[in-house]
């Protein structure tokens, strides 16, 4: 910390008392950013009424393109540049001196230091996870609030206009500001680190990314309190639903989805150079972890397919907001149009979700089970086999859509052949743990329940790939306990063991591991009581997405309530343990899992720029088992303490 | 490998699979089937959910094996056999699931052909979906319309299907069909009941806030049965006496799928009570017949408190149709 604080002062000139102030008021950070954000909302507002004035509309009279330009786009934009974002792109492209790096925005030393513009891809990480796990309770708030309501056939606790809020919300915090952006955190913070790099390739994009995440956040949240009621039409945001038979709320998860797939975006570019130009020497494609190639295939899939659901919520935006009539059949509009191009992102999305979750589990199951990962290239080959099938399969959501009747056949065997690949990656982590001398720690318990509930949400997701089976089944229960058995006992499941796993790295404390074995065991009971018995309902006849149910549904729904309350109480015992570790936990060694990736080489924490020297990487990540065989060799990195002697 | 191994793999993977099994046989997983098509998609579900429990098996076996046998001890630091891989090995694991979905995919392309095969002297029938309503015409019948569906028995029906607003999906569980409606596209489905009774047609489209209560019954009936109805609704409708006309007007539309009104026997709750009628309009100021002509045309220039705008879509029936149906709703509410 003197380190950092002593090289800030040589650059700026003596302190006065006014300069105090206008530092205060001026530089990057929290008090920039609250009147910023009012300077630029504002500016919106007038630019909004200016324009509509002159266009000879009432001014005031439709408050939505008001809020739109004002709150949705410009107070956001206000408040990055206030936080500092874009402090040194715009010294550089005034052409004034920009500040020299001293790397003040690098590392953290304090709490504070996580609630500013950091360029440290640890500290963002960490940034990331936190939040996320924010969004990740307010989702599951909001979950246990619907389920409240199903407990019992009719009407109990809300409007149909707040129920339909609730799943529409929680879907969209959940895929947007939860599974997506938690994969991207762990992989910011270790992904670097596995390549033996000092950063990420643009330590100011990234920053940029992650700040654009609590602004998605905030959006779908807020929505709840917009006159009208949060928007209704479920994640999904069918048109013309969603475009023009909506309150307010809906512009707030059309601007909400550009902010966070922005995000999205930028991560994905920032993973691709770093992964394509940043790898240590000797680190050959076929010689990185299965974290990394996990990562820079899904960050494929991000860039590619995140500008369509852009361009679709923008299309749905200008139909509600200005009304054009892209998705207006009644003036020319086509409207399957919309689940076309929603649908060639967001199967992609499904992707996005669940490729980093297997880079994780690789890790996990090789490290704990003490063997190579088997069939290690056909690993990487199988993700690459997902991406280019992931863009084939779209239409597979759209089987009762009504569109062309000759495309379902095409879309059914793309889909079934995915599970090909897929079954791939299970069979070869099932041989990677078979005769291996397996440490039951927290993480690999997760894999374990990865394994097996993936398995059952992949299975279902054959079935549901035959079309006329899935003509029966869409838009029923059998589709909720599908997706929650891929993205809860798939992707939540390898979250959860990736937490544990790189806990130790992150904190440099251990966590508590009867608190977590005791958090896997409630939360694998309660999401099966769950969600399996959701498979039933829907085949019988349950609709998804309704309020209020036949009465014959009411004995199993008032058991999912009673489950689904019991498996939020999990998240309780997982947040004290990951709180209290924290704080108190004991002091983690270096490497306490004796794993041969990079990034458990350096201290823990890593020390701020990683490596001292760059390591050579000489083998595989995996060779456990296999006498005197090395990754890499690296000169012995000094911990976070004697840096700092050093630089003071 | 040792025999050791494939034997309790063997055994471990037969208990699952008999679990599974017994899971997938004795829950009701399926609604009665009614239809020629859902026997096909049951022969199709049936066939895939054995497939996967072998899957389902195979892994849980293993799994449970491996979590059993080669448990560390807690100071044993020792690493695993390393092992990279065994081509053969997964030569088979890509081959066997692909010629497995291979068969998968096959059996349905088949079962998808045979179930939009239409059959002999198809009954054609227009389903129109509003917020958040059904209704159905019978274009070959006299355009005889009806807010609940009858189908005669072992005829071959195509639906005709359109949207007013949003998208809908008309699925009725029993048959296993299901087709979304689409503004602005016409979407068809083809459905061969062969079970006569009353099964429920439920909206599977998130389509507003009704959306939970769009629902009514399709009824399957003998094809004479089905005669005889037409010819008595034809009448009825034309028929001069109101309580016969405006009670079929009623009936052919979807109202008693949200209203009660006693004396059409409905007592559905989700808008305003019909035997308070009177009550209503003295509320809203206007004379009894007015009100009622008002709110079935333009149903959200007066709403009753409690009830929002904008879930009933607003009627334009025929005048006869319209008069016949106010008068209709005028006695009952009276006698109310």
């Amino acid at each position: 910390m003197t380190a950092t604080t002593a090289d800030q002062g040589a650059h700026a000139p003596a302190p006065t008392q006014h300069g105090a102030v206008r530092r205060y008021l001026l530089g990057p950070g929290w008090i920039r950013a609250a009147w910023m954000t009012a300077l630029f909302a504002a500016f919106g507002f007038g630019l909004v009424v200016v324009l509509r004035w002159w266009g000879g509309w009432h001014p005031l009279l439709d408050w939505q393109p008001i809020i739109l330009v004002s709150l949705l786009v410009s107070a956001p934009l206000g408040f990055l540049a206030g936080l500092g974002t874009f402090d040194y792109w715009v010294y550089y492209a005034l052409g004034k001196p920009t500040r020299a790096e001293d790397h003040s925005t690098h590392g953290a030393h304090s709490w504070k230091d996580y609630f500013r513009v950091n360029t440290d891809h640890k500290v963002i990480g960490v940034q990331y996870l936190v939040t996320t796990v924010i969004f990740f309770l307010i989702g599951g708030l909001l979950a246990m609030l619907m389920r409240a309501e199903l407990a019992k056939p009719g009407m109990q606790f809300f409007d149909t206009q707040t129920f339909n809020g609730l799943f529409s919300v929680h879907a969209s915090l959940m895929i947007f500001l939860f599974v997506i952006p938690a994969f991207a955190g762990l992989a910011n913070f270790a992904v670097p680190l596995m390549l033996g790099a000092g950063d990420m390739a643009f330590p100011r994009l990234n920053a940029l990314s992650f700040w654009l995440l609590p602004i998605a956040g905030l959006m779908m949240v807020l929505s709840f309190v917009v006159p009208g009621g949060a928007f209704a039409c479920g994640w999904t945001g069918y048109a013309p639903l969603c475009s023009s038979h909506q309150p307010m709320g809906a512009i707030f998860f059309n601007q909400g989805v550009q902010w966070a797939g922005a995000s999205s975006i930028m991560t994905a570019l920032n993973f691709l150079v770093t992964i394509i130009t940043m790898r240590a020497p000797g680190m050959t494609f076929w010689r990185m972890p299965l974290l990394v190639w996990a990562n820079f295939t899904t960050s494929l899939l991000v860039v590619i397919a995140t500008p369509f659901i852009a361009g679709s919520q923008f299309f749905s935006m200008f139909d509600h907001v200005m009304h054009t009539s892209f998705f207006d059949a009644n003036n020319g509009g086509y409207v399957l149009g919309y689940q076309h191009i929603f649908w060639f992102y967001s199967h992609p999305a499904v992707y996005i979700m669940m490729l980093p979750g297997f880079g994780i589990m690789s890790e996990v199951i090789s490290v704990f089970s003490r063997k190579p990962i088997f069939g290690y290239r056909l690993m990487a080959l199988s993700l690459m086999a997902i991406v280019v099938l992931g863009f084939s399969v779209w239409a597979h959501h759209m089987f009762v859509s009504g569109m062309a009747s000759w495309l379902r056949v095409p879309m059914m065997i793309t889909t079934l052949l995915i599970a090909v690949p897929t079954g791939i990656k299970i069979f070869s982590w099932l041989a990677t743990i078979w005769e291996g001398k397996l440490h039951f720690n927290t993480p690999f318990l997760f894999a374990l329940g990865f394994l097996s509930m993936f398995v059952i949400g992949g299975l279902s997701g054959v079935m549901l790939g035959a079309v006329p089976i899935d003509i029966h089944v869409s838009d029923t229960y059998f589709i909720v306990a599908h997706i929650h058995y891929v993205l809860f006992g798939g992707s939540v499941f390898t979250i959860y063991a990736g937490m544990y796993y790189w806990f130790p790295k992150m904190t440099g404390r251990m966590y508590n591991e009867r608190l977590g074995k005791l958090h896997f065991w409630m939360t694998f009971v309660g999401f099966n009581l769950t969600f399996f018995p959701m498979h039933l309902v829907g085949m019988e006849g349950m609709p998804r997405r309704v309020a209020d149910y036949a009465p014959k549904f009411a004995g199993l729904n008032m058991f999912i309530s009673i489950a689904s309350f019991a498996f939020g109480a999990s998240v309780l015992v997982f947040l004290y343990n990951m709180i209290t570790s924290w704080r108190r936990g004991p002091i983690a060694p270096s490497n306490p899992w004796r794993a041969m990736t990079l990034e458990w080489q350096v201290s823990s924490p890593p020390p701020i720029f990683n490596f001292t020297e760059i390591p050579q990487v000489v083998g595989s990540p995996y060779e456990y088992g296999v006498p005197g065989a090395q990754h890499a060799i690296l000169t012995p990195s000094k911990t976070r303490e004697t840096e700092e002697l050093a630089v003071t | 490998m040792r025999r050791g191994p494939i034997l309790a793999l063997l055994g471990i993977g037969t208990i699952a699979g008999v679990i599974a099994t017994a899971v997938a046989i004795f829950l009701p997983w399926l609604p009665p089937e009614a239809s020629d098509e859902r026997g096909r998609i049951d022969v199709l579900f049936w066939f895939t959910v054995a497939i996967c429990i072998m899957i389902f098996a195979i892994v849980v076996a293993v799994l449970l094996y491996a979590v059993l046998r080669f448990r560390a001890a807690p100071d044993d630091d020792s690493d695993g056999p390393p092992i990279h891989g065994h081509t053969g090995l997964e030569i088979v694991w890509t081959l066997i699931p692909t010629v497995l979905v291979t068969a998968i995919g096959i059996f349905s392309a088949i079962v998808l052909a045979r179930d939009d095969a239409l059959g002999k002297n198809v009954l054609n029938i227009n389903v129109t979906a509003q917020q958040f309503a059904w209704s159905f015409e019978y274009p070959d019948n006299g355009k005889v319309t009806t807010g609940t569906l009858r189908l005669p028995v072992n005829r071959s029906v195509l639906l005709h299907l359109t949207s007013k607003d949003v998208i809908h999906s008309f699925w009725v569980p029993e048959f296993g069909q299901k087709q979304d409606t689409v503004p602005g596209i016409d979407t068809s489905l083809h459905i061969t009941p062969n079970r006569i009774g009353t099964y429920p047609v439920i909206c599977t489209e998130l389509c507003g806030l009704g959306h939970a209560v769009m629902r009514t019954q399709a009824i399957v009936m003998t094809q004479t049965a089905f005669d005889k109805w037409i010819q008595s609704q034809t009448k009825a409708t034309a028929s001069p006496n109101p309580s016969v006309s405006g009670a079929a007007v009623f009936k052919n539309n979807p109202c008693g799928s949200c209203h009660t009104l006693a004396a059409a026997g409905t007592t559905a709750k989700v808008g305003p009570d019909l035997d308070k009628l009177p009550q209503y309009a003295q509320t809203a100021g206007k004379p009894l017949a007015d009100f009622i002509s008002e709110s079935i045309t333009d149903p959200n220039a007066y709403t009753e408190k409690g009830y929002p705008k904008n879930v009933m879509p607003p009627f334009n029936l025929p005048q006869a149709q319209l008069d016949a149906l106010v008068q209709y709703l005028i006695q009952s509410s009276k006698k109310g």
